[in-house]
């Protein structure tokens, strides 16, 4: 079943994909201009997704409830760090990435706490003292 | 006599103090790499990407660095597969079928030190191969024109899957979507923007390397999400480190068969390292099983994938020098890192920067000696590093992956972008979608598309150039060939299943 929605879903964008290519006209430039090649790429893809949908391969087993929820949590947290890294600073934000992804994972709090302060002052050390490359230790959130 | 004088000048540039430093530190964090359940060479190398940008390393340090570690991986993905019975990486699967029997039977050091020789042994006869035969591929495709450069690039997506009988439909598909992610961005040729949605952010396209680290290090994060917690299951220990060199020497053949027919798999477009290893088990298997003792600790059965995949990590990275079209995952991460550093691979490459190929391929010979050296004495330090937890070391893993892909353009919508393919790596792996062809397509899409428009160019709009020369349309004949094939054996494999299934007794 995942795999013909999987495949339903592709047809639809590559669908779109295809269509959207017509409205890229340009007067000049080549005598193929910037429309034929994703036609070219879109009309494959629309078959090959429509027999997934008739004739699915293979079956997908996706994990339990509870494996889904420490998921989605770890790339809440993941979204979270791209969201906050420039409010936050860089370390604190790090900190907050490694800890939590490491707690996800089964670390034991305590360890994983340890782990994160020092890889995300390390990185810090690395990236903006070594490398020169500049990054925030305290974000605009701490009026730094 | 001439590709003796171009190596020589090779390892002179790979002598030099950065590239020896960057060379045994590749080593050493590619062994480890590798032997880390979890990490394999596609998602080392694509994390440590980033990293050489932020060192500023040129093309030829960045490749020696890469190199290094996508060797050191193939050499470390076989030490969890003898201790653990998990492997280290995907082509190491093989060796756990004797290798960890070899273990369980008290052989463990054996099994080590066959697996280290055959490695060095598989590597180098396909560094040597690379050697003689990467130029004179070179010097054939300078005659290729634009349609025929079409051609392979359409070759080199039909192709990529291999010969593995997962359903080339799937296949064909993630390069597809590989070539629809390529044309987001301003259109080079008329400066149109595609796909952007408005966002100034996409006018650029994606960045190839921000999508390689999404796909590969934050896609195997939520694989590792989706398993069991559980402790590190414990390694066999070793009472001794010290072989018994009678038996390393009884495995000179089944490695030698190896290194040949892994070297010829790393050639062919689409097999790799993986594929290597499996062909190399299988035929060791019907030249030496007289005895059925395959399967159950036999020592030419770790000798030979691991001959195979050294041989075809070597081999693959032919076609990707001299055509500038990768033959597996990891050399086409490479590829990606090339193209970044605008360094476009293909035959010119071996004319415009010799320093470059000629330093590569020297360093190439001395890694290997390297991985040598650290792996048959220091095997001791690398079983205890590989005992660091995953909960430990995935949160840094993408903490620097995060950092690493920052610091390309100092902007969180990278990030982002990051996630975002993250998450279709995830979804795409678990419908049996390989990421390889996505990776290709989005790496050599821009470049399929041009040569296309130079072609009916010249042609002034006649779509029968594509197929006008003999090059193209062997190229052509030969990609038909081979999808004729591998849907055959994908037709082939599920009858067997189903008759399997059918089957009462299992």
């Amino acid at each position: 079943m995942s795999i013909r929605l999987a495949g339903a879903a592709i047809f639809l964008i590559a669908a779109f994909y295809a269509w959207t290519a017509q409205n890229y006209t340009a007067s000049f430039g080549d005598v193929l201009g910037p429309s034929v090649f994703p036609v070219l790429v879109g009309i494959p893809a629309m078959a090959l997704a429509l027999s997934l949908v008739v004739f699915p391969g293979g079956t997908v087993a996706w994990p339990a409830g509870g494996r889904i929820l420490r998921q989605v949590i770890a790339l809440a947290m993941l979204i979270a760090y791209a969201l906050l890294l420039k409010p936050l600073g860089f370390p604190l934000a790090t900190f907050g990435v490694i800890a939590g992804v490491a707690i996800v994972l089964g670390g034991p709090v305590a360890t994983s706490l340890i782990i994160a302060a020092t890889g995300a002052l390390s990185l810090w050390g690395l990236f903006d003292r070594g490398l020169g490359l500049p990054l925030d230790f305290l974000g605009p959130v701490f009026g730094g | 006599m001439e590709t003796l004088t171009l190596l020589g000048n090779g390892f002179s540039v790979a002598f030099q103090p950065l590239h020896l430093g960057l060379l045994l530190f590749g080593c050493f964090a590619g062994t480890l790499i590798g032997a880390m359940p979890g990490l394999g060479p596609v998602n080392g190398v694509a994390i440590l990407i980033p990293l050489t940008f932020a060192f500023g390393f040129d093309a030829t340090a960045s490749l020696i660095l890469l190199s290094a570690v996508y060797f050191g991986c193939m050499y470390g993905g076989r030490i969890s597969s003898i201790l653990l019975n998990i492997p280290g990486d995907e082509p190491a699967v093989m060796t756990t079928l004797d290798g960890y029997p070899m273990a369980q039977q008290g052989h463990a050091a054996n099994a080590l030190a066959i697996s280290g020789v055959a490695s060095f042994i598989g590597a180098t006869v396909a560094i040597i191969g690379l050697t003689l035969f990467a130029p004179l591929l070179a010097r054939a495709a300078i005659y290729f024109g634009p349609a025929d450069y079409f051609a392979l690039y359409v070759m080199a997506f039909a192709t990529i899957g291999g010969l593995s009988g997962v359903d080339p439909r799937k296949t064909l598909l993630s390069a597809l979507i590989g070539l629809m992610i390529a044309t987001i961005g301003l259109d080079p040729g008329t400066g149109i923007p595609r796909y952007t949605g408005g966002s100034f952010h996409l006018y650029d396209g994606i960045d190839p390397i921000v999508a390689l680290v999404g796909l590969f290090a934050i896609s195997e994060l939520l694989f590792l999400l989706e398993r069991a917690i559980k402790d590190r299951d414990t390694a066999i220990r070793l009472t001794t480190w010290i072989p018994d060199v009678r038996v390393v020497v009884g495995t000179l053949w089944a490695t030698l068969r190896g290194s040949v027919v892994g070297f010829v798999a790393g050639v062919l477009p689409g097999a790799g390292a993986s594929l290597g290893a499996v062909m190399s088990y299988s035929i060791e298997k019907q030249v030496s099983n007289k005895n059925g003792t395959f399967g159950k600790g036999d020592p030419r059965g770790v000798a030979a994938p691991e001959a195979g995949n050294n041989a075809a990590s070597a081999g693959a990275l032919i076609p990707m020098l001299s055509l500038g079209v990768p033959g597996s995952g990891t050399t086409a991460v490479m590829l990606a890192m090339l193209i970044s550093l605008n360094v476009q691979p293909g035959p010119l490459l071996f004319e415009r920067q010799p320093d470059l190929v000629w330093g590569l391929v020297a360093s190439l010979y001395m890694a290997n000696v390297m991985l040598l050296i650290l792996n048959l004495p220091l095997i001791g330090l690398f079983t205890r590093l590989m005992a660091i937890p995953t909960w430990a070391l995935m949160p840094l893993v993408v903490a620097i992956s995060f950092v690493g892909v920052f610091s390309i353009s100092n902007s969180t919508f990278d990030l982002q972008v990051m996630i975002a393919f993250g998450v279709l790596g995830y979804v795409l792996r678990k419908m049996d979608i390989t990421l390889v062809p996505l990776v290709l397509g989005l790496l050599l899409g821009a470049d399929m598309e041009n040569n296309l428009r130079r072609a009916l160019s010249i042609s002034g709009g006649d779509y029968g150039v594509l197929i006008s020369s003999w090059i193209s349309f062997g190229l052509y004949l030969a990609t038909a060939g081979f999808l004729a094939l591998s849907v055959w054996l994908a037709i082939r494999d599920k009858r067997r299943v189903a008759a399997a299934a059918a089957d009462p007794i299992d």
